[in-house]
């Protein structure tokens, strides 16, 4: 956990400063960074924030970018099902993208679930994970208030998500799935309310899921977490 | 920018926001233990995350005024793709940054 401490730094940095180019207030900023914890969905819906769109469509767009972790939950739930429910929900709301790729790569295969030992390995990942995160966030919301915009920093929001995208669009239908979302998101720029990003996310899924089962037909899927996500942040 | 002091829509989107982030990573915590993730919707979530990401970077990156947007003087075009080069060799992602944010101001003040 802690080599990776510098890497949540970078990212939770480049957040709270994108956050307050983007024109976020410094209160506001704090209270995303403290409430929503969720830095991809964060960079996502800002430019959305930004030019006021429907908040219908601010959400649905974060609960896309989000959706990986139904699959997290999906697949590290047999170590938490038992708890109470109150616990359940602060595991789950702590459940990232890092702390559960460190916590099936060395938990994924065991036949006991729910031990001591799995939970302090999990809190412990999480505890660090929460708190390198806001100290880098807050310290992005104050510097970011200090630099001028015209500095090129909001391009730091896009170059991130773009850091994310990457090790996400590593096989091919998950290559052809971003490519066909790229070219619909031109096609449909112009479409009120935003929808275009609706229209051309179900069209980029359709494609992926369909080239999947043409190149990849009979291969089982590789566990949730140490494919597609194993190197992305949050 | 007048959104963005709009204290009433700010807070409603990011208690909603605050909502998502609880249900998504909370969601299967939650259900009984009975109710399984079939696999052929796990198939298409895991698309979703990657493809609702380059929706949103998209329009940034690729247009102007609603229409497509090729030109040498669209300096974050050039950055984002400094920087995807240099991401695809490196894996690096603070290297990365450091070169799409030089790219871009070196084309703003050369341009």
């Amino acid at each position: 956990m802690a080599p990776l401490t510098p890497a949540i730094g970078v990212w939770g940095l480049v957040t709270g400063v994108a956050m307050v180019n983007a024109g976020l207030t410094v209160p506001i900023a704090l209270l995303v960074t403290f409430t929503v914890y969720a830095g991809s969905a964060q960079l996502a819906t800002l430019p959305l924030l930004a030019a006021g769109a429907p908040l219908p469509v601010v959400w649905v767009t974060a609960l896309l970018v989000n959706l990986r972790f139904v699959i997290f939950a999906a697949a590290s739930r047999k170590a938490f099902v038992r708890l109470p429910l109150r616990q359940r929900l602060v595991a789950g709301y702590l459940n990232g993208d890092l702390g559960f790729a460190l916590f099936s790569r060395r938990f994924g295969d065991v036949g006991e679930h729910g031990t001591p030992e799995q939970f302090g390995y999990f809190y412990g990942c999480a505890g660090i994970n929460w708190l390198a995160w806001q100290v880098a966030s807050v310290a992005g919301i104050l510097l970011g208030n200090l630099a001028p915009t015209d500095w090129g920093l909001d391009l730091g929001a896009v170059l991130a998500l773009v850091a994310v995208i990457i090790p996400m669009a590593q096989r091919f239908p998950a290559v052809a799935g971003v490519v066909v979302t790229v070219v619909c998101s031109v096609l449909t720029v112009g479409m009120p309310m935003r929808l275009g990003l609706l229209v051309s996310v179900l069209a980029g899924v359709g494609v992926a899921v369909a080239a999947e089962a043409w190149r990849e037909p009979r291969t089982a899927a590789p566990p949730a977490g140490r494919g597609a996500f194993a190197e992305g942040q949050r | 920018m007048a959104p963005l002091h709009d204290w009433a829509y700010l807070v409603t989107a990011v208690a909603g926001l605050t909502v998502v982030t609880v249900l998504t990573r909370g969601s299967f915590f939650m259900l009984p233990a009975s109710v399984s993730l079939p696999e052929r919707v796990e198939r298409a979530l895991r698309y979703a995350p990657a493809c609702a990401l380059a929706a949103i970077v998209t329009p940034t990156v690729l247009t102007r005024d609603h229409h497509l947007y090729l030109a040498w003087d669209n300096y974050q075009l050039w950055a984002v793709l400094a920087a995807t080069g240099v991401f695809l060799l490196r894996r690096n992602m603070l290297v990365m940054m450091v070169v799409g944010m030089a790219v871009f101001t070196a084309l703003r003040l050369l341009g």
